[in-house]
Order: C-alpha cells, then sequence, then structure tokens
C-alpha cells in the first residue's frame, strides 16, 4: 500500500469529526465519497499535515507522516488539489507550476518532461502560459492546480472535489485525464460528482458521519442500493 | 489592476511635484530626491516585510538605529569609515531579526492584528529605550570628510553624497524585484505572501521563508543604518519618525507595491523639501507624511464608498 491510514480520529476543537478512519490507497486510483459534513476534506487535510490528528496513524510510502508539517509531507511525494484550489494568483501559469516542482526532491530534474506532460495534458495553459493565474476563468484555474500537483512528480495525487464549480463538460474532460493518470499515478479524490467519477475510479469509499460506512469496487458501488438512492439518485 | 493604477498615479504625482518644484527652485528638488532616495530605502524593506509576511513592524526604524549604533562605536573602537561597516552591520541586524522572528513574530501571526502592533511597537520600546539606557541619550556623530563633498552648476550649488541614497534605494528596489521574479527563493517568498497554504501544500517552509524575508528586510535596514550614520546625527530616538514614515509610504503605495514606495517617497521628500524653503512653513515639513497618509486614507474610503 503506498497510504495507509488505520484509525484516525481528528476534529476541531471539541468537536470530533473523524471518529476512527481506515482507509488505504494502492497503486490504484480511489474515491471517497460522502455527503456535505462527513469528513471528507478534514481526512485530506490530516493526510496532508494540515489539521493535525488526535490519534491513529497515518503511513505513507513506509513512512509514519501522521502530524507532520505539510511541507514536509509535500516532499515525500503527496501532492493535493484543494478544492480552493490555494494557487499564487499573482504569479503567472509558468510560475505557478515552476514552483509545484521546486522543492520536492522526486521532482528534482526532470521539471522539464513533468512540464510538456502537464502541457500535453492541458494544451489551454500553453496558450496562456504568461498569463497571471489571479484572472483565469475557475476551471482554467483548476487545470493551474492539477497541473501543479503533477508537476512534483507524485506517487499519491489527492484531488479533493475537482468538478466543483465547473461546467458539465469540462468535468467530464477532467475525469477523463484523470483515468489516463491513473496508470501510473495513485490517486484519491472525493467528488460530489458520484456518477462521473465512478468512470474514473477502481474502487471506492464512502464516508458518513466521520467514519467509513462503505466500500467496495466501482461497480459494486454503482449497484450498491444505498449509494444509488443517497448519491446516484435514481 | 487596482495597483497599477496606484502605482501610476504615485509615479505621475510625484514627477510632477519635482517638474514644477525644478521651475520654482531646483535646489528644493534636488534637496526633495535626495532626501526622498532616504525614506525610500529605509521604506522598502518594510513594504518586504508587509507584503510577505504580513506584519506591520512598528520596530522599523529602531532596528536601523542599533546598526547605527553598532556601527558607531564599532568604528570608534577600530578608526574605520562607516562604510566598511554597511555590510557586517547588515549581517548581524539580519541575525538579530532572525532571532526577534523566531522568538517572538512568529507566535504572533495567527493573532489579531492590534496584538501584533503592540507587539512590534514593545520591541521598538525596548530597543530603543536599551539603547538609551546603555549609551544614554547624548547626540552621537562621527565626522567624514567626503560627506560635505558639493557641486556646483551654474549658480546652483549642492551637496552630493546624499544622492547615494538614491542609488541605494534604486537599487534596492530593483535587486528585489529581480529576487522575487527570477530566483527559485524568491519566487517561493512571493507565493508565501500571496497563498501560505497553497505554499505548504507545494512543500515550501512557509515559517523559514518568513524568517528569511525578516532577516533579509532588517538586513538591509541594518545597511542602511551604517550609511545614515555617515551624514547624521544619532541619538536613541532616532528610529521613530523614520518607522511612522516608512509606514506612511508602504500606506500610500499599498501592500507590496515596491515601485509605488518609490513614487511616495518622491512625492514625501519633496513636498518636505518644499515646505522647509518657507521659514515659516518650516515647522510643517516633519509632519506632512501626516497630511499625506490623512489624504490618501480619505481618498480610498471615499472610493469604497462610491462603490
Amino acid at each position: 500500500m503506498i497510504l495507509d491510514v488505520k484509525k484516525l480520529e481528528t476534529g476541531y476543537g471539541r468537536l470530533r469529526v473523524l471518529t476512527g478512519v481506515d482507509l488505504s490507497v494502492g497503486r490504484e486510483s480511489v474515491g471517497l465519497f460522502g455527503p456535505n459534513g462527513a469528513g471528507k476534506t478534514t481526512l485530506i487535510n490530516t493526510i496532508m499535515g494540515i489539521n493535525k490528528p488526535w490519534s491513529g496513524v497515518v503511513t505513507f510510502d513506509g513512512q509514519d507522516i501522521g502530524g507532520k508539517a505539510t511541507h514536509l509531507v509535500a516532499r515525500a511525494g503527496i501532492a493535493l488539489v484543494p478544492q480552493e484550489r490555494e494557487l499564487f494568483p499573482g504569479m503567472s501559469v509558468a510560475d505557478n507550476l515552476e514552483l509545484g516542482a521546486a522543492y520536492v526532491p522526486r521532482a528534482a530534474g526532470i521539471g522539464k518532461r513533468q512540464l510538456d506532460m502537464v502541457l500535453q495534458l492541458f494544451p489551454i495553459l500553453k496558450e496562456r502560459y504568461r498569463q497571471l493565474v489571479g484572472t483565469m476563468s475557475g476551471g482554467q484555474q483548476r487545470m493551474v492546480a492539477i497541473g501543479r500537483a503533477l508537476m512534483a512528480n507524485p506517487l499519491l495525487l489527492i484531488l479533493d472535489e475537482p468538478s466543483l464549480g465547473l461546467q458539465p463538460s469540462i468535468v467530464a474532460e477532467v475525469f477523463e485525464r484523470l483515468a489516463r493518470l491513473k496508470k501510473e499515478i495513485a490517486i484519491l479524490v472525493t467528488e460530489q460528482n458520484v456518477r462521473e467519477s465512478l468512470k474514473a475510479i477502481d474502487r471506492g469509499y464512502v464516508l458518513e458521519n466521520g467514519a467509513v460506512a462503505l466500500r467496495d469496487t466501482a461497480e459494486g458501488l454503482a449497484k450498491n442500493p444505498h449509494v444509488v438512492s443517497a448519491y446516484l439518485g435514481i | 489592476m487596482a495597483m497599477k493604477r496606484r502605482t501610476t498615479i504615485l509615479v505621475v504625482l510625484g514627477l510632477a511635484a519635482a517638474f514644477l518644484v525644478a521651475l520654482w527652485k531646483p535646489t528644493v528638488l534636488i534637496y526633495g530626491v535626495q532626501q526622498a532616495g532616504l525614506y525610500a530605502a529605509i521604506a522598502i524593506p518594510m513594504g518586504l516585510v508587509l507584503g510577505i509576511v504580513h506584519i506591520v513592524n512598528l520596530a522599523h526604524g529602531e532596528f536601523m538605529m542599533v546598526a547605527a549604533y553598532a556601527t558607531y562605536f564599532a568604528c570608534r573602537a577600530t578608526g574605520l569609515d562607516p562604510l566598511l561597516a554597511v555590510l557586517p552591520s547588515a549581517a548581524v541586524t539580519a541575525l538579530l531579526g532572525w532571532v526577534v522572528y523566531k522568538l517572538t513574530i512568529r507566535r504572533a501571526l495567527k493573532a489579531p492584528e492590534l496584538n501584533q502592533l503592540i507587539l512590534t511597537f514593545g520591541i521598538g520600546i525596548l530597543l530603543s529605550q536599551g539603547v538609551n539606557l546603555l549609551f544614554t541619550s547624548q547626540t552621537r556623530k562621527i565626522s567624514l570628510e567626503y560627506v560635505s563633498a558639493s557641486m556646483t552648476i551654474g549658480e546652483l550649488s549642492f551637496g552630493v553624497w546624499p544622492f547615494v541614497f538614491v542609488i541605494v534605494a534604486t537599487a534596492m528596489a530593483v535587486g528585489l524585484k529581480l529576487f522575487l521574479t527570477r530566483t527559485t527563493t524568491g519566487k517561493a517568498a512571493l507565493a508565501v505572501g500571496q497563498n501560505p497554504r497553497g505554499a505548504a501544500i507545494v512543500g515550501i517552509d512557509v515559517d523559514r521563508t518568513y524568517g528569511l524575508v525578516f532577516a533579509l528586510a532588517m538586513a538591509l535596514v541594518g545597511g542602511m543604518g551604517a550609511l545614515f550614520l555617515t551624514r547624521s546625527a544619532i541619538f536613541p530616538g532616532v528610529g521613530g519618525p523614520f518607522t511612522m514614515k516608512s509606514f506612511c509610504l508602504v500606506a500610500m503605495a499599498g501592500i507590496g507595491n515596491i515601485p509605488g514606495i518609490l513614487g511616495a517617497s518622491l512625492l514625501l521628500g519633496l513636498s518636505e523639501s518644499f515646505l522647509r524653503a518657507f521659514r515659516e512653513l518650516r515647522g510643517w515639513a516633519d509632519i506632512i507624511f501626516f497630511v499625506l497618509i490623512i489624504v490618501v486614507i480619505l481618498g480610498r474610503s471615499l472610493k469604497g464608498r462610491k462603490s
């Protein structure tokens, strides 16, 4: 397993949000579903060291990363595409992409290769290479955020609601590109758009009230009556 | 963008003022520009800290004062020229800045802004009163011959040495611009200033970057302390007005706007020099920066009400 989360608990102040989550990601693409407030973003932020775990273990690539500072987690090989994108708005696409690779040892010396790959995946970024990111549309910024994460040559790519605020045609496009990536990079993705994302993942978890309520393969989830009624809206 | 417009307005106003003053009395222009250089060279490091660490350092001028004192005693002991002390002085204040950041400022980064202001204000008092306690409030000066070098063009006669401040301010602005846009460390610092969360998730050590930027700004202001000593007398309270004026200039320029600081400095330097040209208005020169900042804040709030 690349990422192994065991009995993870955390919260804010006295409010417990995660009540013992077990989750693992191998060389595959894993979906993380659940209603608003289930703790998906909290789980991701805790893996990433943005929130500190109260208890439990987070192992990544053989090392214990639970509670480590975010920049160290990033340097170890996890790249995050946050819900709010968290780009550098006053800097160009070029600079945003460059910074994605600059501090990650895994990306050292292969910047050019990664850049070619990203620009091939999102040709629009090539056209807008010198544009300030803050002046771009939400969809284009989402592509910059994914591109910046890929520049790090990550072992694990985490995407938090990659389709949020995107028009449906672009959502399909993003998932099609993610499906292409999953051959090389382990992916953990949270998504409101369960229908689209089931096409791009191998396995999925359903998180409810801070704990894993269900885990299954993509096909299994698509047929599960609870998933169908609660998330696919059929 | 709003920032670009403000820079343009400040630079145009500064140059227009320069032109008018030049028509009327060229020496006033020259002294104004020299003073503007001094102000800009001190305000730019404060702008750097505000732009990236998002802290208003109210001990800014006091760091310069401490550097000037260190230079003074070092030069007295060794007989060397303060100019030779610019780099060592920068190194010493950089170290002092790093320690102050690690011990105090980093603990207040998430605190309310008022607490941050009180913290840096307190550090400033500690520095100025500490110097007062150790070395008394006696005024100290190093006399240097080259400082009084003057130049005559036609009927115009003026001191040349203060132009060094103009050169230093320009070099500082250009150097920082290049550092922030051309080097990886500089880009990372800029990124931290724009979005610390985003910077951490790409692997940038945000805390270390804040510390480095603060130390760099203190190094610049420390170098200025040595340079300041070549021309001016120093006393424990000498930094105070520079803190206030730097704050005024940085507020006029807007966060992270280094060219704007140059324009605002030109405006302030010329205004002071203009007022000093009249015997009966001379006293107003020291507080004209208050008028400027009130005008800027008024203008901004009126614009805010409109939109």
